[in-house]
């Protein structure tokens, strides 16, 4: 005779960074439901956006949205408004624009790994790819000034060109990191402890990975070509040596190694943008304000960000509208924990790497 | 006699709660432990339960939702504890200052000894904050 016990995780816990709380109802080992409660981080934005700042300052504020893919709000909101101004940026700054959103993904990707790798028990491994990941805040701090929150992009094009020490360190600071990188692909397909282990646990599969409405690394380890960078040519990333890259079952396993391979692109990709880099503007002198509506949609590293807005012409929006690549992911999430084993849930969950932040706004 | 006081500095554990920040301050506290920070040598480790932390770690704004659950693990640390805001949204509010569903910073809930400015905080500030946090911790 089985019986049901319920399990809470959060909203307070070791392993998470932040705070959502998930119930999960388990027969002896196996997880059978799930009950997720995503909402204490929930600011109010969206309305403040609307109501309190003009949008001039919305660009930052959406910043704060989420500090992990900070730059990917801004971008996308600052690409929105530009849609609706009608200002046409040049080439170099798109390119400075690229560069920091994939300097943003190399961060975040790594700190994904560094915290499944954590709470798969391997605290090592942890320290070694934290580690690692200095040399990436090194360039963004060298770049924009600050290591996290970089209001690196505003309306009409960067805030700050690019020296050559900044280049120098950049392009040291890459060649260190890919080498590095090709070590971890190295203990991520052999290691018993980070990879072997989780060989089909947490799998979503090719179909479900449409049902389900699955974004970014979540669905490209199942094998579905969904990126917007391939799909979309808001920003010139086909230039810049962009390559999709898919899995096969979309298990833990392979979502850390799409993701050590996005890096390897990611870092290919500010390769060739530092060494091709032209002189020119940086800003672009813009006037009126703004009318109309826009949809933007870009890729952050968890995957498709979106964000609708409406103006009319004077210097509050009407509508700020913010999709989160994690809360599309919700479903598939409920989906993949329900029949795993229970001692598995925190790394399956890092390996989702969820944004609460993100979610509730 | 044991003198707890004395001990206690040399392995402060720290409690880590997000009140509804934008996960930069989290990840700039996630980057003090690891290799190039490194806040294991003052003895500081990172534990989930709040009975046995020393250190008070707290990000963000305050939300409506999570006002009592950060009310229930201030009192169940147990005496002496010291109470760290890291980030400028913790302190006053920050930008998220005014939005509905904020408390505009966690001195309106709780007694907060160290203030952490900067959005996000740098490691270097956090790390200077939990050296203070020792030394009111010694006074306590």
């Amino acid at each position: 005779m089985k019986k049901t016990i319920t399990i809470p995780l959060g909203s307070q816990h070791i392993s998470l960074l932040e705070p959502v709380r998930f119930n999960f109802s388990c027969e002896n080992e196996k997880i059978t439901d799930v009950d997720y409660n995503v909402g204490f981080v929930h600011r109010g934005i969206e309305k403040a956006c609307t109501e309190k700042f003009e949008y001039k300052q919305v660009g930052y504020v959406v910043a704060r949205v989420c500090g992990l893919c900070a730059i990917t709000h801004t971008m996308a909101y600052t690409l929105g408004i530009e849609h609706i101004l009608n200002i046409k940026t040049n080439k170099k700054i798109d390119y400075l624009r690229i560069l920091m959103l994939e300097l943003d993904r190399i961060h975040s990707h790594l700190l994904c790994l560094a915290h499944t790798a954590e709470n798969s028990g391997f605290e090592g491994m942890f320290m070694k790819i934290m580690g690692d990941r200095e040399l990436v805040m090194d360039i963004q701090e060298a770049i924009s000034g600050n290591r996290v929150q970089f209001d690196f992009v505003c309306i009409g094009g960067v805030n700050r060109d690019i020296s050559t020490e900044c280049e120098k360190l950049a392009f040291t600071n890459l060649a260190l990191l890919d080498k590095k990188v090709d070590d971890l692909i190295g203990k991520f397909t052999s290691n018993w402890s980070t990879a072997l282990k989780y060989k089909n646990i947490g799998a979503l599969s090719y179909d479900d990975a449409f049902n389900f409405n699955a974004l970014g690394p979540l669905a490209r380890a199942a094998g579905a070509a969904i990126d917007v960078r391939a799909e979309s040519s808001i920003l010139p990333y086909k230039e810049v040596g962009y390559k999709m890259i898919l899995g096969q079952n979309g298990d833990i396993y392979d979502r850390n190694l799409v993701r050590l391979k996005e890096i390897k692109n990611s870092i290919l990709m500010c390769q060739n943008i530092l060494s091709g880099l032209t002189e020119g503007e940086i800003l672009v002198k813009f006037k009126g304000k703004p009318n109309g509506e826009s949809f933007t949609r870009l890729e952050a590293p968890r995957g498709e960000i979106f964000y609708y807005l409406n103006a009319n012409g004077t210097n509050m929006l009407q509508r700020v509208r913010i999709k989160t690549p994690t809360f599309s992911q919700i479903p598939g999430m409920v989906e993949i924990f329900k029949g795993s084993d229970y001692a598995d849930a925190p790394a399956i969950l890092a390996s989702f790497d969820p944004c609460m932040s993100c979610t509730a706004k | 006699m044991l003198h707890i006081k004395r001990f206690l500095k040399k392995s402060p554990w720290v409690l880590h709660y997000n009140t509804g920040s934008c996960n930069g301050c989290d990840i700039e506290i996630l980057a003090c432990l690891s290799p190039r920070y490194d806040l294991e040598r003052l003895g500081v480790l990172n534990t989930g339960n709040p009975k046995q932390a020393d250190i008070f770690l707290v990000t963000g704004p305050l939300t409506h939702r999570c006002h009592d659950r950060l009310l229930q693990l201030y009192s169940q640390i147990p005496d002496p504890k010291v109470v760290v805001a890291v980030g400028s949204c913790t302190c006053t509010g920050g930008v998220f200052k005014d939005m509905y569903n904020v408390n505009n910073g966690i001195d309106s809930l709780i007694p907060v000894d160290v203030y952490v400015p900067g959005c996000a905080s740098s490691p270097e500030l956090i790390m200077d904050g939990i050296v203070k946090a020792l030394e009111i911790l010694e006074g306590k």
